[in-house]
């Protein structure tokens, strides 16, 4: 009971840097998103030590550990667009499908390559 | 009356997640990976009892504002390997560039060649990153947003069910590789599949996620441009 109003609460700073984000990106009116802002703010206040580990740690561990939950809605957002599927549309996801293999092979293997002792399992 | 509905939806979509997870425990496979099943499970659902999607999202945006949050707390991983993430700064930073490059030219060439208009081209050239990135990317050049989240999507969830053949076939096993290739092409949707396997390899996907997202915002215009 007192770990889940503990991981509630660290949530809720969470969604306060979320907000915070959300803010700093339509004010300066970034390409970036407010929760990828919220999150370079967070590292930055980790390593100010402004927050503290303790602070968010069990909130944030949650929210990772469930981090696919999250984008069900989002994704289900596809069913609006069954005809995608469909005739010429199916080229697209071929070739997004292509795109995609091809981009995770050039940066895994530059990436594997070039890791040294470091990457290595 | 709405309460109960928004309450009933998350109860569902809840369900449905862990029914997901049990099967993928019982049939592990990249065709029953959870964010696939339950997307899968959820839209059979909903066509079955013809609830259309905004009427889902009535609850469904209260798991969606935590998405947020959510994005948010990939900083904690990210804070824990600090000292491995300063070390591997150098080829993570040139993987991803090189990544975020071939992404948006294959992407734009191939739906050029196939005889797409310039509209498309545009909703497809930022299909690696993270859907509100593309979506802005995608608006400033005058494509089709909803299909770029589209194509978002589908490179989120096939990166999640193809990468470990990927990983396989080009025979890439280290963390640095398997984390950069999983952020550079498939977001944050890659992210949290990896990182389930190991913080590590997620902690890099984060990385390989936001540089990409910057890079991608820097460069695609300009690729853009020479297919235009």
């Amino acid at each position: 009971m007192v770990k889940s109003i503990k991981i509630v609460l660290q949530i809720t700073i969470l969604y306060i840097l979320y907000q915070a984000g959300e803010w700093l990106s339509e004010t300066f009116q970034l390409a970036l998103p407010g929760s990828v802002i919220g999150m370079m703010l967070l590292i930055l206040l980790l390593f100010t030590q402004v927050i503290r580990i303790e602070w968010i740690g069990d909130g944030a561990g949650f929210m990772v550990k469930y981090l696919p939950f999250f984008f069900i809605p989002s994704t289900l957002g596809i069913m609006q667009y069954y005809g995608i599927f469909q005739g010429r549309g199916f080229m697209l996801v071929i070739i997004v499908l292509v795109s995609t293999v091809l981009v995770m092979a050039v940066s895994g293997l530059i990436g594997h390559l070039s890791g040294g002792r470091e990457g290595q399992p | 009356m709405n309460i109960l509905a928004a309450s009933g939806i998350i109860a569902m979509t809840i369900l449905v997640y862990r029914l997901s997870l049990y099967i993928h425990r019982k049939a592990e496979s990249p065709f029953t990976l959870p964010i696939l099943s339950s997307t899968v499970i959820l839209i059979i659902f909903l066509a079955v009892f013809d609830i259309p999607y905004e009427q889902y999202m009535i609850g469904g945006e209260w798991i969606n504002q935590l998405l947020g949050p959510a994005v948010v707390a990939l900083a904690y991983p990210l804070y824990i390997h600090r000292k491995v993430m300063v070390k591997l700064a150098v080829p993570l930073f040139t993987g991803t560039l090189a990544g975020a490059f071939i992404g948006v030219v294959s992407g734009v060439s191939m739906a050029k060649w196939t005889g797409f208009g310039t509209e498309i081209l545009y909703a497809i050239s930022a299909k690696s990153v993270t859907t509100p990135v593309a979506v802005v990317i995608t608006e400033s050049l005058g494509g089709i947003t909803s299909l770029a989240a589209v194509m978002v999507m589908i490179a989120g969830i096939g990166g999640a069910v193809m990468h470990k053949y990927v990983f396989k076939v080009f025979g890439i096993t280290s963390h640095l590789g398997r984390g950069m290739g999983m952020g550079a092409a498939s977001h944050a949707i890659g992210t949290a599949e990896v990182m389930k396997d190991s913080q590590l390899e997620g902690s890099i996907s984060t990385v390989a996620m936001v540089a990409s997202a910057i890079i991608v915002s820097l460069i695609t215009p300009l690729i853009v441009s020479w297919f235009v």
